[in-house]
């Protein structure tokens, strides 16, 4: 979930329960004060009865209004006690009534009203007095007032979703810009991660501690790789040493069958150990860019010229080759290539069996090289890993680091990809 | 011949040394700047054997100093840096070939040779072993006056054994003077054995001797009966 989101989402939702909350408030307050208007109205109403009793000592006459009803009804006197109820209000519309004289009692509209109960006493006879009047104004007008404050809320809400939306868009950007930064970052390259601007002093501090943390990620690494160039460089002398005391020691006189397997053995041993120490230290040439030049390479031919050198260990391994060629010319490291080629192929020839298959195919836009070989996928994301290979292999583990190397270097693309039977690498340029 | 290797590393001078003394051969050494400097002043080399790293200064700046003098002793740099640009600059400077460490004591022999044969036979380009004539401008090769045919690899391995004639040649140095150490799949050693085989079978059928021998099985000697 993202940050705006949620903070919206918890936002909005607050700001509705104190809208709801602040509403019921003000609805109950507001017919509170209606309400006791009303009862006002009825108390006037109740003490002109009274005077009107006291003055002329009989029962005011009773006219049908709109806005309120009298009824005088006889009643045991002391059984009326005082109050206000809520009722219901008949209201009879003059000119309905007027019409529809003959059948008024069905013509009654019923409305809600507020009525007070009271009692007086006009000589000997006790009567209960309803008042009666309609609270349907009152309620027209809270109806009114609600409508307003809820349309109020409404506007407030709309407005504050999209304030925030803009306001907080606008002041994560640093955020945003930052974490794109931090996407980019590669430890390999030179570009350093800019100092953004902002005024925000938390994203300040952000962008401080990730410029820092990656200077020292690059430092660390550049130190790594110093190691890595330093240590495979030391190794060559005693490699070299060694490989020259094997030269000289099998010309001493002859060897039993076991020694010269053990001498064998160890030569295995120093020639894999030599190449892969050249592996590591062109790795890290690579890795350097130190190897980069803009020569004019015919591809079609420099792959035709492999394929002769190769042809050899075609035979050998009786692998059928078959290469579908067309022009593509780059203008790159020979060098670069060259590896990458011889790369790419030894692997195909390596991991085939006899009376197994290669086909090459060049275009304009791709180099394919399909071989088949073991029945199952290779792992996609391991097979670039540096030292992954498989168990039966002889190589160094690091070719297709390097070729992968080599590729980002030249901004090519290096993809893996079984289809049976055919294991593919393709090279987009 | 005389050779002269500057080489600091003692394990590495050493073994050099042993492989190229012997009859005929004349070997001295140096192991630090100092040393190498006073020696290639004073003396004339057919060949000089250079390291780059040195303690006490640089081979390159020898390698100047002998072209400077127009010194005409053939150097071949031997060093740790396998980088193109150095190999660029040492073969700018002059010097006849570049070998990167490790390698194999037979093909640096055949490097040396190639030099004091390109150095001293000025003109001639002919290599004569007993009944073998190689005609090194045209890569023929003749046996008893015949002319055999052999292939670009068959012909590379006949120059590499005359070049270690009485040394054993193991098959991984055979492998990677053929192949190139680029190619690491010449662990297969059946190509070599193909080779061997067929170059030797050419040379018999032309009359020569068998001077081909195998090796307790890890390599070859090219011997005189």
């Amino acid at each position: 979930m993202k940050l705006l989101t949620r903070y919206n989402r918890v936002n909005l939702f607050t700001t509705v329960i104190v809208m709801l909350v602040t509403g019921i408030i003000y609805y109950q307050a507001i017919s509170l004060i209606l309400i006791s208007q009303l009862e006002k109205d009825l108390v006037v109403e109740e003490n002109e009865i009274f005077e009107y009793v006291s003055l002329n000592h009989h029962l005011p006459q009773v006219f049908k209004s709109n806005d309120q009803q009298i009824t005088f009804t006889e009643a045991e006197p002391g059984s009326v006690k005082r109050g206000f109820i809520n009722t219901i209000y008949h209201n009879y519309d003059n000119q309905k009534y007027a019409k529809r004289h003959h059948h008024r009692d069905d013509e009654e509209e019923f409305e809600s009203g507020r009525g007070l109960i009271t009692s007086v006493t006009v000589g000997s006879k006790y009567y209960k007095i309803l008042i009666v009047v309609s609270t349907v104004e009152a309620e027209d007008l809270i109806k009114i007032i609600f409508g307003i404050t809820a349309g109020v809320i409404l506007l407030l809400f709309v407005t504050l979703f999209i304030t925030n939306r803009l306001l907080l868009n606008r002041l994560w950007q640093p955020f945003y810009d930052l974490l794109r930064q931090l996407r980019f970052f590669n430890v390999t390259d030179n570009k350093d991660i800019p100092l953004e601007k902002t005024n925000i002093d938390e994203f300040e501090e952000l962008n401080q501690a990730i410029i820092g943390m990656s200077t020292r990620v690059k430092s660390d690494y550049k130190e790594l790789k110093s190691f890595t160039e330093n240590a495979s460089h030391e190794l060559l002398t005693p490699i070299a040493v060694i490989n020259s005391k094997l030269d000289t020691l099998i010309q001493t006189d002859s060897f039993s069958l076991q020694q010269s397997k053990l001498l064998s053995d160890l030569y295995s041993a120093v020639s894999k150990l030599t190449r892969l120490n050249q592996s590591l230290l062109l790795l890290v040439k690579i890795e350097n860019r130190l190897l980069e030049s803009n020569d004019h390479i015919d591809l079609k031919s420099h792959i035709e010229e492999l394929l002769i050198q190769f042809e050899e260990i075609f035979l050998d391994k009786e692998i059928k080759v078959s290469s579908d060629l067309s022009e593509k010319e780059l203008f790159t490291s020979t060098y670069l290539v060259d590896i990458l080629l011889n790369n790419l192929l030894s692997n195909a020839i390596r991991h085939n069996y006899p009376g197994g298959e290669i086909n090459i195919k060049l275009t304009s836009t791709s180099l394919v090289i399909q071989n088949t070989g073991a029945l199952d996928e290779l792992k996609q994301d391991q097979i670039f890993i540096r030292f992954h290979k498989s168990t039966e292999s002889e190589g160094s583990g690091l070719g297709l680091t390097i070729s992968r190397q080599i590729c980002e270097n030249l901004k090519f693309t290096l993809n893996y990809s079984y289809d049976r039977p055919y294991h593919t690498f393709t090279v987009g340029f | 011949m005389k050779i002269l290797i500057i080489e600091d590393e003692k394990g590495l001078r050493e073994s050099i040394e042993e492989y190229f003394t012997e009859a005929g051969n004349i070997c001295e050494t140096a192991s630090n700047y100092q040393e190498a400097m006073s020696k290639v002043s004073l003396y004339s080399y057919d060949c000089i054997l250079l390291d780059i790293t040195l303690p006490g200064g640089n081979g390159i700046d020898i390698l100047k100093y002998l072209k400077k003098n127009n010194n005409t002793d053939g150097v071949l740099i031997i060093s740790a840096k396998n980088s193109l640009d150095d190999r660029l600059e040492g073969l700018d400077l002059g010097a006849d070939d570049y070998l990167v460490k490790p390698f194999h004591l037979s093909e640096l022999r055949a490097r040396v040779t190639a030099i004091i044969r390109r150095k001293t036979f000025n003109g001639s380009n002919l290599l004569i072993f007993n009944e073998i004539n190689i005609d090194l401008l045209a890569k023929a090769v003749k046996v008893n006056d015949q002319f055999i045919k052999l292939t670009r690899k068959e012909y590379a391995l006949l120059l590499y054994f005359l070049a270690n004639k009485g040394k054993v040649v193991s098959k991984n140095a055979i492998a990677e003077h053929l192949w190139g150490d680029g190619m690491d799949l010449a662990n297969n050693f059946d190509f070599i054995y193909s080779h061997i085989k067929n170059l030797r079978k050419k040379l018999i059928e032309a009359g020569s001797n068998d001077y081909i021998q195998a090796a307790y099985g890890m390599g070859y000697k090219f011997t005189s009966p």
